[in-house]
């Protein structure tokens, strides 16, 4: 049941998606610090 | 508050009580119903129920006066924590979830002996008893404050609403409240957020807003100077901030026990993500109620004190005539800076770069005449009332609610409030329940083979005992401001301990209990002594206290070395 989660092939995915969010959102703050 | 307030409030705190309730009256029929609530609950209200966990009253209360008093840059804190939910969800959820236990520490008797358990949940049921009944009395004391309620007596009935329903339903009716909780919280803060813009003057849109905070350094989100001592900073979010929330989501058991209720290994994953995805821009979204709150007050005039029973305080005392003086000076520079603020967006509306740098310039300059004002201020709060914390942040936010909302939302903004302190004070306090069951009744106890309405009534009896004793000490601790600096504090100390045991049973599979109990109690005591002989900000005694554990239980194992035990023991 738990080796392919819902909505993305992977749970290597899912893990990729949060991080990369955070990365996203950081990346938007830098700007809009540095601005 | 309006009786239309009173209405809204006690309607929207008893429907959503009253609708858990009810919801999970059979609730108490298994020990599984009544500690995991059948293990049936979905990503989102793992999710959900992780968020109201963490969220307590003071999150709403402090944070947006946090944003107005110093900018965005808090927002740091959390930026471990999206780290922190992929390695949980990685390495503890499958672990947990396949051992089936109740509680994480119930994992370190298999994983090591019964001492190590004994140890963890004794640290957790000290550290958590004390301060659960903290978090209903700091907004306690702030609405308080402003709306002349007794402390005292808003404490006691907020706790009594809490035991009551934790107790008759368990792990279900919390998660089931919280929900409710949750969606009061964010439909009070999105209208809040929207009235704010609103309220700007006409000519003053969003971006206007931001335009004129960022000018003002409340903008300042990132900073990648690394500080010890200054824990706003990108470096010590990253290192210090995801320790805390390794600890916090993955060995504090108020936290464990919400997505331990998950129906499988994949809603709990997806739960823990969802808040990894949702705790930056949520607090994001808090943090710029503050800064908005921050540009509304650059058009109206701000008191010198938000909290108006000290402000009433110092001008009843012999400190009055330098107060009264200080006000109008403060009121003239508010003017200024009203005028100078239109100014500025004028000129930004016109592209007139030239009388837009002029402007910022006498901005900043009449910022910087408040802001010594204020300080001028808190040094006559300290003459006037020397006992007093001359800070008002945690005023600012709700002092806007009351004066500025339209009846209604004021008493939906209180509810708020209030379910903040409900939802996180009612996870932590049926955890305290579920671990003194779990792991201090039911290994130790002489009954044989006892039943599981036996263990349910022992459990909702340790629900009340840990209730009435958190409210206890949070009214005792109420006479004595450095007492409650100390609950927090201690928090903070066992944390860095018990991270480190949870982290050598995950990853130092040949370090045996007998190394790993004598490193926790060896490093617990050299933390206590690091507390009292240094001054390390206590973001870094997670981490320290980590790799510290670590690092003895590997030398102790080698030096000492232990047999594997032949079979698990029973849990």
């Amino acid at each position: 049941n738990d080796a392919r989660p819902p909505l993305l092939p992977s749970w290597r995915a899912w893990y990729a998606l949060v991080l990369l969010a955070l990365a996203a959102e950081v990346a938007l703050m830098v700007v809009v610090t540095r601005y | 508050m309006s009786p239309l307030d009173w209405a809204v409030l006690i309607g929207t705190l008893l429907f959503i009580i009253g609708y858990g309730t009810w919801r999970t009256r059979k609730a108490g029929r298994s020990l599984d119903g009544y500690l995991l609530g059948g293990r049936q609950t979905r990503w989102w209200g793992v999710g959900l129920s992780i968020i109201a966990t963490q969220a307590s009253a003071v999150t709403f209360l402090s944070t947006p006066g946090q944003a107005y008093a110093d900018g965005m840059r808090f927002i740091q804190f959390y930026f471990g924590l999206p780290l922190a939910m992929v390695l949980i969800a990685v390495v503890a959820v499958p672990i947990y979830h396949r051992l089936r236990v109740y509680t994480a520490y119930e994992y370190l008797q298999t994983r090591f002996d019964r001492r190590t358990r004994t140890l963890a949940a004794g640290l957790f049921l000290v550290q958590r008893g004390f301060s659960n009944g903290l978090s209903l009395y700091a907004p306690a004391l702030v609405l308080s404050a402003i709306l002349g309620w007794n402390p005292s007596l808003t404490v006691l009935l907020l706790g009594a609403v809490m035991i009551l329903y934790t107790v008759s339903g368990g792990t279900r009716a919390v998660t089931v409240t919280q929900q409710g909780q949750v969606a009061v919280i964010f439909a009070g803060m999105a209208t809040a957020g929207y009235l704010l813009v609103h309220y700007l003057p006409p000519q003053v849109g969003f971006t206007d807003a931001l335009h004129l905070a960022g000018r003002l350094g409340k903008l300042n989100l990132v900073s990648f100077d690394f500080s010890w001592t200054d824990r706003y900073n990108f470096w010590t979010g990253m290192t210090g901030g995801l320790f805390l929330a390794l600890s916090y989501f993955g060995t504090d058991q108020s936290q464990v026990q919400r997505y331990l209720s998950g129906q499988s290994i994949t809603q709990s994953r997806l739960g823990l993500l969802m808040n990894g995805l949702v705790k930056v821009p949520m607090q994001l979204g808090i943090l710029l109620i503050g800064v908005l709150l921050f540009v509304f007050y650059l058009f109206q005039p701000a008191p010198l004190s938000f909290n108006r029973p000290l402000y009433e305080q110092v001008m009843s005392s012999p400190q009055a005539p330098q107060a009264r003086r200080l006000e109008q000076e403060y009121a003239l520079i508010q003017q200024a800076q009203q005028q100078t603020a239109t100014t500025l967006i004028t000129a930004r509306h016109a592209h007139d770069a030239a009388a837009q740098t002029v402007a910022e310039q006498r901005l900043q300059a009449t910022q910087a005449a408040t802001a010594g004002l204020r300080t001028d201020w808190q040094a006559l709060v300290k003459q006037a009332a020397p006992a007093t914390d001359a800070k008002d942040t945690d005023y600012v936010f709700i002092s806007f609610v009351l004066r500025y909302l339209p009846q209604g939302l004021v008493g939906l903004l209180i509810a708020v409030v209030l379910s903040a302190a409900l939802g996180s004070a009612a996870g932590g306090l049926n955890s305290l329940g579920s671990t003194t069951l779990i792991d201090l009744y039911r290994p130790f106890t002489r009954r044989q083979l006892p039943t599981e309405a036996h263990l349910v009534r022992v459990s909702r009896w340790a629900t009340v005992g840990w209730g009435v004793l958190g409210i206890g000490f949070a009214l005792f601790a109420a006479r004595m401001e450095n007492l409650i600096q100390a609950v927090n504090i201690l928090g903070s100390l066992f944390y860095g301990t018990i991270l480190g045991i949870f982290a050598v049973a995950f990853f130092l599979k040949h370090v045996h209990g007998r190394a790993v109990f004598w490193a926790a109690a060896a490093v617990q005591l050299a933390t206590v002594l690091c507390f009292w002989l240094t001054d390390i900000a206590y973001l870094w005694y997670n981490l320290l206290g980590c790799a510290a554990v670590m690092l003895l239980a590997e030398l102790l194992q080698r030096l000492w070395p232990e047999p594997a035990k032949r079979a698990l023991a029973p849990v």
